[in-house]
């Protein structure tokens, strides 16, 4: 019995010696990982939802409230968050890292966003941040705390730190991009960056005209995917099928896009007539129905977050 | 019918269309077509499109609204979207568009701004649309090597870069490349007929 087992062990390091040969250190982990999530998308390709042509999506995630946070102007929101984003590059220490966590926390229940929804977006980063963190728990010098028993990798708490860190910075990144996406408006956002460039007119860039191109796509989309999914109903009454051999799939894409595309170009055909005969003749001398405004609110808000920045700066 | 636009409102009418094209792209990342084996949207398909049917410089324009439009927050990406999108390892390909679709343009129409010629070559449009996607993945992997072993702070090989981030999609490119092929001069017709 105890032979069974001494002879199990050595075949098992053995296999682990080999196995450590050709997995070699973590960068061959990570890649193993991506692997996996790619052959698992390929997989699901194949036996993932038939019918589901278009996947859901909400857009504009736009969650509308009355909070502090959605008061502020966007070009004060715009800025803080822009500037958070450099400030996330300084942290590089624990402290700062809780400073950040803390500040996150705040806005939250300034927001007073329901916690589902802002921490529902973490979610299509969750692999990349748990492959960061895997990465740099095995790979930092340091006190070793654990060893991994078949495979001879080390936790140390350097490692530890490290993955919190590295990890911490990307969700922190991720949340805060959310914060200014929930509680703005997309249009008051393509406004705010307008006014924000308009210094660049100077220089001959066409603000206006890009701010103006900026919205009109965000209104295009939903009416594409609406029309989409009505050219998709449409050919599959007439009886295309989705389904069948290779080619005959592809060739099952034409009647799809096609008609997509014509309804496209008329919507923007319909769209160019109805701004012509509306006057429409750019942005000079142009006016907007709400006008935006800086409040003592948006100047504490700054001041807030250059505070948060110094802080950061000078803890590393 | 004549290839003669309205000379007046033509530019104005490109603009919208770049916008639609950004619109288009947009949307293209969320209609995944049921083929075995192939992860296959439409994004690249209509980022071939837009160059070349808008031109190399409104082509490339209607891709930086769909990037700017997406790092503003609206979730329109791959995998969502905001500000912070920089540091995902797929950010080299959306990088890319812009390029891809000036290129495309630029070996379909050429200096010719008005538009490309109406009759193209078949084979004129396959080199375009291979050296978008060329294009798209030469700096796709330079963007996810670069992401790997910079963000992420892990050294990896480029042989791994190239291989979990250019041979495995590969296939579904290449049908997309095809139909495009097929589709540019039809798509091409519908678009002058709209504008004259």
């Amino acid at each position: 019995m105890e032979e069974v087992s001494l002879r199990t062990a050595a075949k098992l390091r053995e296999f682990a010696k080999k196995v450590k040969g050709k997995v070699g250190d973590s960068s061959a982990v990570l890649f193993y990982l991506i692997f996996l999530k790619n052959s698992l998308i390929l997989f699901f390709s194949k036996y993932g939802s038939k019918m589901g042509f278009i996947r859901d999506i909400t857009l504009g995630q736009y969650h509308a409230g009355h909070s502090l946070l959605h008061v502020l102007d966007p070009r004060t929101k715009l800025l803080a968050s822009l500037i958070l984003m450099v400030c996330l590059l300084f942290a590089e220490r624990p402290g700062s890292i809780v400073l950040h966590g803390t500040f996150c926390l705040l806005v939250w229940r300034l927001s007073g966003l329901p916690g589902r929804l802002v921490f529902g977006n973490l979610k299509p980063f969750l692999w990349i941040v748990s492959v960061t963190a895997l990465v740099h728990i095995f790979t930092a010098e340091g006190r070793v705390l654990l060893i991994v028993p078949v495979f001879d990798w080390s936790i140390s708490d350097q490692g530890l730190a490290n993955a919190l860190v590295y990890s911490a910075r990307l969700l922190f990144l991720v949340l805060f991009a959310a914060f200014l996406t929930l509680t703005t408006p997309p249009t008051e956002l393509t406004d705010g960056l307008e006014k924000m460039m308009s210094p660049l007119k100077k220089l001959r860039l066409p603000v206006h005209e890009l701010a103006l191109m900026m919205t009109l796509s965000l209104r295009f989309i939903p009416i594409l995917i609406r029309e989409a999914e009505r050219v998709k109903n449409a050919q599959l009454s007439r009886g295309v099928s989705l389904e069948g051999p290779f080619l005959q799939r592809v060739r099952a894409l034409l009647p799809m896009i096609l008609p997509l595309f014509v309804l496209a170009m008329q919507r923007s055909e319909e769209l160019a007539v109805a701004m012509e005969s509306r006057a429409y003749s750019g942005g000079q001398g142009r006016t907007s129905y709400r006008e935006l405004t800086m409040t003592q609110n948006d100047a504490a808000a700054i001041g807030l977050v250059s505070l948060v920045f110094v802080f950061t700066v000078a803890m590393g | 019918m004549s290839r003669e636009p309205i000379i007046n409102s033509v530019n104005f009418r490109l603009h919208i269309l770049a916008s639609l094209f950004a619109a288009l792209t947009a949307v293209g990342a969320f209609i995944r077509l049921p083929i075995p084996y192939v992860p296959l949207t439409l994004q690249t398909f209509f980022v071939i499109l837009s160059g070349a049917l808008l031109g190399p410089r409104f082509g490339a324009l209607s891709q930086i609204l769909y990037l700017a439009v997406g790092l503003l927050g609206v979730p329109i990406f791959a995998n969502g979207g905001g500000p912070g999108y920089v540091l995902q390892p797929s950010f080299g390909y959306l990088l890319a568009y812009p390029a891809a679709a000036y290129v495309i343009g630029f070996i379909l129409w050429g200096w010719n701004p008005s538009g490309a010629p109406p009759k193209l070559a078949t084979l004129r449009i396959l080199t375009a649309n291979l050296a978008g996607l060329c294009l798209i993945y030469l700096l796709g992997v330079m963007g996810l090597y670069f992401n790997l072993n910079f963000v992420m702070g892990k050294t990896t090989t480029l042989a791994h870069a190239v291989w979990i981030g250019c041979i495995v999609f590969l296939p579904g490119s290449v049908v997309k490349v095809a139909v495009a092929t097929f589709l540019v001069p039809k798509m091409q017709r519908v678009l002058v007929m709209r504008s004259t």
